[in-house]
């Protein structure tokens, strides 16, 4: 029988704030934090919002208490880290405890703060400034400095990139090859990304309209979340207390195109039906899907009908939080655990903002008013990406 | 662990495994990086494609064929990739455009490429592959990750297959880089390379290519064991090989051949001193010198192992302590890039 993955404990980190109390505040209050950066110094600042974190990195390396000329992305992932897991850092001794990260853009943020002076010099004068630039460096120095060691990894799919890390962190639990693990992702604004998605030409000039009829795009945003995985032996020794449970999971690949979704969504299908059935239910027992829904047209069209397949003409609560948080890539999949796993805990289901029109070619319609007061048991949540990538999580209550 | 090798696609600095003759002349250079020698990939991939691909990413889908053909795999069930840098070419090929042109006029195929699963990505849209796909990211264990990886897909799918893979590209910035901070060093010649006391090692790349399942058939590899960690010295490098020994049930004389990850950086000297020590009566191979150094270069170890089983021998190029293997029964490949360090139980 394996063992199960309870979450315990989460933390995060984004543009509607800086802990899972502040983001769950701005998610009932239906504030958002879309607009014109200012740490982020872009030729486009003014004509494309971004979902920024107001923190400068001296303030999150304070925050977290390590060094500030970490790159922005290792800076965000040792915050929201820091809350997940301080309850129980001096308390966990002996137990085998992995960190599983996510990320896409790396030291980015850094490197091409310093590549002009690279490529006319030939050296940077400050070599802190490319010494981080793989993702796996993001991931170590945040796992050295808090001292977990027993399994450090580093996923990289795009924009399910963080999904991927909860599903090896659950696997591994339930393998009983650890005892704990911290499992989410983070990635922060860059020129780089910013560029990259524009000229697909799939940013929002406003703020975005997930699974509305007139989408324009997705906006940008910047983040970390994560949870922490234990079985049972790890709880009894922190007392800690399950939120709900990692219960289901799967990877699939859509195997259309490096960059869009396929029209039916099959990738989509695939990672929604195994999920579902890993987790030994039906989807008629899913109470509240967490959408991908990023808000660009194929997309929001591909998982739409997706959705539709799956659950054949009885499509439950479903939103898209990036409509508070913007499409934190890396770091989407943690953030929209986290926020799962609150809305079993609270029962609520958070609004899908700015929806006006019915999608033409999707039967069903988000929620656009909060929810409160019911009972979440089984939430899936939707992370897909570029290269294919299509991951589906199901938390359930435990 | 029980997987076990079903085929395997190499594409190095000193060729690629497509042939019976891989590998039975020694390369010879002098120069401060090993390129991968790449093969006509017309028998892999169109070549309206082909000219769209960087490096990495035709490198990985002619491993990966390579190995599907010895396996006689048409398309595998699901993949596991690992490339601690991903797609430089792609991603520096932006950022430069994104710098000089400062932010205007930019177009999006660099960017498309550019993201570290492009590869797995690819592979899946060439193969017409719907199954698990993940790409790891880990530095010096990518690979070890992509690998342990495929170990937890197994156990929920028994009779599936899965393709793991390693690469990684080398880039003249990255290799400037890795100068600068230490990494690798300055030219060498193949008489050197392994045989000098000096800092830092020789720049290399490539992409190698298993198929594996959990079923034992004739001619497959079985790897037992993979024991991963990141020790800061060489006292507590030897611990983990303590350890994984005792894990394994092995004693040093158990061992037929050591597959050494020695790449002579004199930072790595007293670790390898003492397994060539340690494992005097058996035979030990290096494998650096025809890789050059990179990430997941372990990937190139593992793969060179499948081929000396596959040959009965260790071409003599190869060895460094000048004895053949008595057998090939119980082979350990040890491999550390900086502080990662990874060692692999395998048997034939």
């Amino acid at each position: 029988m394996a063992l199960k993955p309870y979450i315990v404990n989460t933390g995060i980190i984004t543009a509607i704030g800086n802990n899972t109390q502040q983001c769950k505040d701005a998610l009932l209050s239906g504030k958002n934090n879309i607009g014109k950066p200012t740490h982020l110094k872009t030729h486009w600042e003014s004509e494309i919002p971004v979902a920024e974190i107001k923190l400068s990195n001296k303030a999150l390396a304070d925050m977290a208490g390590v060094n500030e000329e970490w790159p922005r992305t290792a800076l965000l992932s040792a915050v929201a880290v820091k809350e997940a897991w301080l309850p129980y850092a001096e308390i966990a001794t002996g137990l085998r405890t992995g960190f599983f990260s996510a990320n896409t853009v790396g030291g980015m943020d850094l490197t091409e703060g310093v590549y002009r002076e690279f490529k006319e010099t030939g050296t940077v004068s400050n070599i802190s400034s490319v010494i981080n630039h793989e993702c796996g460096a993001i991931t170590e120095l945040v796992a050295k400095h808090f001292k977990i060691e027993d399994f450090v990894t580093t996923i990289s799919t795009a924009c399910s990139s963080s999904a991927n890390s909860i599903m090896m962190a659950a696997q591994m639990i339930e393998a009983g090859m650890l005892d704990i693990a911290i499992a989410g992702g983070a990635d922060s604004l860059s020129k780089f990304t910013l560029n990259g998605f524009n000229t697909l030409m799939i940013l929002d000039r406003q703020s975005c309209q997930p699974f509305d009829n007139n989408r324009r795009g997705l906006n940008l945003g910047e983040g970390a979340g994560y949870v922490v995985l234990m079985n049972d032996k790890a709880m009894a020794q922190c007392n800690a207390t399950a939120i709900c449970t990692v219960s289901g999971y799967a990877n699939a690949n859509d195997a259309y195109h490096q960059t869009a979704s396929s029209p039916d969504g099959i990738g989509n299908k695939l990672a929604m039906t195994q999920a579902i059935s890993k987790a030994g239910i039906q989807p008629s027992d899913i109470s509240y899907i967490n959408l991908h829904g990023t808000g660009t047209a194929n997309n929001d069209s591909s998982e739409g009908k997706a959705i539709e397949g799956v659950f054949s003409g009885n499509v439950p609560m479903a939103s898209s939080t990036k409509s508070f948080t913007g499409h934190t890539l890396g770091a989407s999949g943690g953030v929209e655990a986290v926020f799962s796993a609150i809305a079993i805990r609270d029962g609520v289901v958070f609004p899908n903002m700015r929806w006006e029109t019915q999608m033409e070619d999707v039967n069903w319609k988000p929620v656009t008013e909060l929810q409160t007061g019911i009972a979440i048991d089984h939430v899936l949540s939707n992370s897909f990406g570029f290269g294919g990538n299509c991951s589906s999580l199901v938390f359930s209550k435990s | 662990m029980d997987i076990y090798i079903k085929g395997t696609g190499i594409i190095s600095a000193a060729g690629d495994n497509s042939e019976g003759t891989f590998l039975h002349e020694p390369p010879t250079y002098d120069t401060d990086k090993l390129l991968s020698k790449e093969p006509n990939y017309t028998a892999y991939i169109q070549p309206m494609q082909l000219r769209r691909m960087s490096k990495a990413v035709r490198m990985g889908i002619g491993a990966s064929r390579m190995a599907m053909q010895q396996a006689g795999v048409e398309k595998p069930d699901a993949m596991s990739l690992g490339t601690a840098m991903g797609c430089l070419q792609d991603t520096e090929h932006f950022l430069a455009k994104m710098v000089t042109q400062e932010e205007q006029m930019l177009t999006p195929t660099s960017f498309i490429q550019s993201t570290h699963n492009t590869v797995g990505g690819q592979i899946a849209l060439l193969a017409g592959c719907y199954g698990h796909n993940l790409t790891y990211v880990h530095r010096g264990h990518s690979f070890e990750h992509a690998m342990i990886n495929a170990q937890l897909y197994l156990n929920d799918h028994p009779t599936h297959n899965i393709l793991v893979g390693g690469i990684d590209e080398l880039t003249d910035s990255s290799l400037q880089v890795m100068k600068a901070t230490g990494v690798y060093r300055k030219a060498n010649s193949t008489e050197q390379i392994l045989n000098t006391n000096e800092p830092g090692s020789l720049a290399g790349e490539g992409a190698t290519f298993f198929v594996v399942d959990k079923n034992p058939s004739e001619g497959s590899l079985h790897i037992k064991g993979i024991g991963i960690s990141t020790p800061e010295d060489t006292a507590a490098a030897a611990a983990q090989l303590d350890k994984f020994m005792q894990q394994q049930g092995l004693s040093n004389t158990d061992i037929d051949l050591v597959m050494s990850g020695w790449n002579g950086n004199s930072s790595g000297k007293e670790f390898y001193d003492n397994i060539n020590e340690r494992f005097s009566a058996s035979s030990i191979a290096g494998f650096k010198h025809l890789s050059g150094e990179y990430a997941t270069a372990s990937a190139f170890g593992l793969g060179m192992t499948m081929e000396i089983v596959k040959h009965g021998a260790v071409p003599a190029h190869m060895l460094l302590n000048g004895k053949q293997p008595k057998a090939l029964k119980n082979i350990l490949l040890i491999n550390s890039y900086g502080h990662y360090l990874s060692i692999w139980h395998i048997t034939a």
